[in-house]
């Protein structure tokens, strides 16, 4: 195997495999590699870690076909460092060798007949426009849990509404829903549940995309997204069961209504949270038209700022988590947001002024 | 506050303040026993060490005659005293008693500090004008808890805590060949008669010389305290190493300025449970697991802390010992999550020669600060339905609903299912 491409072209395709990569490689240590093919004219990089593969092509100036596994952190490293311009990898027997301007590497290889045959996307092809897709899954994303304990909150929820999309997340402190009317990925009915890694690293590659081809399997879900340079396929395994119950939550109506620009708000947030260390919540107090932001970490100091509301309900304080409020301001849309309460210990929902298609109903922190 | 100058002035006496009384219960858990069943009275009793297994947690004088003591296995105790009374022991009863003897002692002062059920230090010097000189407190403590508790004390009075503890050590009913004798009751160091009181002791009744120590120590020559504070400290610090050399010297000496902590800050929280036979089954550990969980996860809540470091603690069947510990970003004061962390460090360790001990214990504690609260999903994850799989809210609902029915039904009127077990009571087997 031998091949020359452009650098740049190079790093963006093998990063975006890589990230598929887990970094132990668990039972199957060729799973720590990168597999790479070259016919025709085009070079096949695939990362996987046999829940999540993503599959990345380029074309490339072939001068042998061939195919070889080889290790994904190093290859990433050593290709990021050199210098634009002409790259060249060739496979002599169980080293690779890569070179560009002056610098040669050469690395060892792994057993290329050891990478397992990955299942192929299957399902039908579903085109949805990216940058909805895009902008609607990363204001849900940040909601999902991180927590393996519970596999379920890991995920997004992708469920048919009305005719459009439904994007939902919760790791069971905040919950994050996203109507995206006009997609059609999903027959009426239909919900999966996707696992929230896959779609950040959908959400990085869709930026360079207009479209992005969606087929959903049994047991997986694959999307295709064609770049300038190349095509990234994601595919991942679904989660399977049944996702929290979250509508019964979201209550119908709020007696505490505060109207509030948001960007305005979300700075006052970002400043007093520097006050708000460790696990001192962030308070706010709805007052006459206007909301007074506090945080007070005992032995360290304290922040207090005024922000102009519309407001003429009780006067009411709830200490919120800063990092989860001010993730929800920054995914709200539009130039005002309501925040609406009920009580100090009673979720609160953030959404925006102008339109009903994002919600965000976040738990309170419980200060004594 | 007074210095002592000021506070001779003001009780109006030259005497010598002595400020520090060192209470202890005689056969605490022995009395008890015989408090609730009389017919024990004058017989060799043993509390603890009814399982095979089992060691004696206390032993009345008469067994103490036949060479029976606390901590020794029940197997040998029966062995040195074939007709001693075996009842198994009921610490909520001890904590009862125990609390009632505590009342006796905050009736002096505030100045109490708790070594254990047992036994405490308090320190005097405040209530000299109330209710006079050290010795007349003592003698009214050793009243006051026969009235109100009906059982007997030993009091230690003396200038520091050293002194007061040996001191109450000589007031106890002795052991002799001839049986045993009332001891004084009350036994007071005076300033003048320390030296000879503290040198006529054995060096392996002061803090910090155990066995490694005293062979250290023997080397030298050295078996009484009063050899000790003949042994340059040098030596010692040669012997012993800097920081335990100059400290044993300085209590040869009698020198022990500790004072009275009258709240010591809880380090850490543990139980334990050694089986009847080795264990080999896992089925069986793990539901141990969960009921230690249980345990140590209620005296979490009660003290309204919450830990960030769990340890799971085994002794094998050939008596070694394996200790694993992780650490969590947030403290918990939930049994499930505990027991899922134990059971993750279980998963690491080889326990097929079987397991004679387990032990969980909690430590890095704090107290509970401000709480995130979590959504309410009414059904969750019906797939799951073992305690481990409940969401963290559903854990708190069900330590709040277990800790209010534990409060009004009793410590055994609830227990996590998966343990088979009945609720470990505060004091029992624990380790430190």
């Amino acid at each position: 195997m031998k091949f020359r491409c452009e650098r740049d072209a190079l790093v963006d395709q093998l990063t975006a495999s890589s990230r598929a990569v887990s970094n132990r490689g668990g039972a199957l240590p060729v799973l720590t590699g990168v597999f790479l093919s070259v016919d025709d004219d085009v070079l096949t990089i695939i990362g996987s870690d046999l829940d999540l593969t993503v599959r990345s092509s380029l074309r490339v100036t072939v001068i042998d076909p061939g195919k070889a596994v080889v290790p994904a952190r190093l290859i990433v490293d050593i290709v990021r460092s050199l210098d634009s311009g002409a790259v060249e990898i060739s496979i002599q027997g169980d080293e690779a060798k890569i070179s560009g301007g002056r610098s040669n590497f050469a690395l060892r290889t792994l057993p290329v007949d050891d990478f397992p045959i990955l299942p192929q996307p299957s399902g039908n092809k579903v085109t949805v426009t990216s940058e909805a897709l895009s902008y609607g899954l990363r204001q849900v994303v940040m909601a999902a849990s991180s927590d393996d304990a519970r596999p379920i909150l890991t995920g997004v929820l992708l469920s048919a509404e009305e005719g459009g999309l439904r994007l939902v997340a919760t790791d069971s402190y905040r919950l994050a829903v996203r109507d995206l009317p006009d997609a059609t990925v999903l027959n009426e009915g239909q919900k999966v549940l996707v696992p929230s890694r896959a779609l950040n690293e959908l959400i990085r590659v869709l930026g360079d995309a207009d479209e992005v081809v969606v087929r959903l399997g049994d047991r997986d879900v694959t999307f295709d997204v064609v770049t300038d340079i190349g095509s990234v396929q994601v595919t991942t395994r679904l989660i399977e069961g049944e996702f929290p119950n979250y509508r019964q939550l979201i209550p119908s109506s709020y007696p505490n209504q505060v109207v509030v620009a948001r960007e305005p708000l979300l700075e006052a947030v970002r400043r007093v949270k520097l006050m708000a260390r460790e696990a001192t919540p962030l308070r706010i107090t709805q007052k006459l038209n206007t909301l007074e932001l506090m945080a007070i970490t005992q032995d360290v100091g304290q922040a207090h700022e005024e922000v102009d509301a519309i407001y003429d309900g009780e006067e009411l304080t709830v200490a919120f988590n800063a990092e989860y409020l001010i993730q929800g301001l920054e995914a709200a849309t539009g130039d005002e947001v309501v925040l609406e309460t009920l009580d100090a210990l009673k979720p609160a929902v953030l959404r925006s002024n102008s339109g009903g298609d994002f919600l965000y109903l976040l738990m309170p922190v419980r200060v004594s | 506050m007074f210095n002592d100058s000021e506070l001779s002035f003001a009780t109006g006496e030259a005497e010598e303040a002595l400020p520090i009384l060192h209470v202890d219960m005689d056969a605490f858990y022995v009395e008890v026993e015989r408090r609730r069943n009389p017919s024990l009275v004058g017989k060799p009793l043993v509390v603890g060490g009814t399982s095979v297994r089992g060691v004696v947690a206390s032993a009345s004088y008469e067994a103490r005659l036949k060479g029976v003591r606390s901590a020794m296995s029940s197997v040998q105790a029966k062995r040195l005293c074939p007709e001693a009374i075996f009842v198994s022991s009921d610490f909520s009863t001890y904590v009862e008693a125990s609390k009632e003897i505590h009342e006796v002692f905050f009736s002096i002062t505030p100045f109490v500090e708790t070594i254990s059920l047992d036994e405490a230090f308090l320190d005097v010097r405040h209530a000299l004008r109330l209710f006079g000189s050290s010795e007349s407190i003592a003698w009214r403590i050793k009243n006051d808890v026969w009235e109100t508790v009906g059982l007997d004390c030993s009091v230690g009075v003396a200038n520091s805590k050293l002194l007061a503890k040996l001191a109450s050590v000589a007031a106890k009913p002795q052991i002799t060949e001839s049986g045993v004798s009332a001891g004084l009751g009350v036994k007071i160091v005076r300033e003048a008669d320390e030296r000879s009181f503290l040198h006529a002791h054995p060096v392996r009744s002061l803090w910090g010389v155990g066995a490694a120590t005293f062979a250290k120590l023997e080397s030298l020559g050295v078996s009484s305290i009063g050899d000790l504070a003949q042994v340059p400290v040098s030596s010692l610090v040669s012997v012993l190493g800097v920081a335990h050399g100059k400290h044993l010297a300085m209590l040869s000496k009698g020198d022990d300025s500790r004072s009275v902590e009258i709240k010591r800050p809880t380090k850490s929280i543990s139980h334990e449970r050694t089986f009847e036979v080795d264990i080999h089954r896992y089925e069986v550990l793990k539901s141990e697991i969960i009921s230690l969980s249980d345990a140590v996860a209620a005296r979490l809540r009660s003290k309204g802390l919450v830990g960030k470091t769990i340890s799971l603690k085994l002794r094998l069947s050939d008596f070694s010992l394996v200790s694993r510990s992780i650490s969590i970003k947030e403290g918990t004061d939930l049994s499930g999550q505990i027991s899922a962390k134990v059971l993750g460090l279980m998963a690491k360790v080889d326990f097929s020669d079987g397991v004679r001990l387990i032990g969980i214990r909690i430590t890095g504690l704090g107290t509970k600060g401000p709480e995130q609260l979590g959504l309410d999903y009414e059904s969750f994850d019906q797939t799951e339905s073992n305690q481990l799989a409940l969401s963290v809210t559903e854990q708190k609902k069900l330590a709040i609903a277990v800790d209010k029915i534990r409060a009004r039904f009793g410590q055994s009127a609830i227990n996590p299912g998966a343990s088979g077990k009945n609720f470990r009571e505060p004091g029992q087997q624990r380790w430190a």
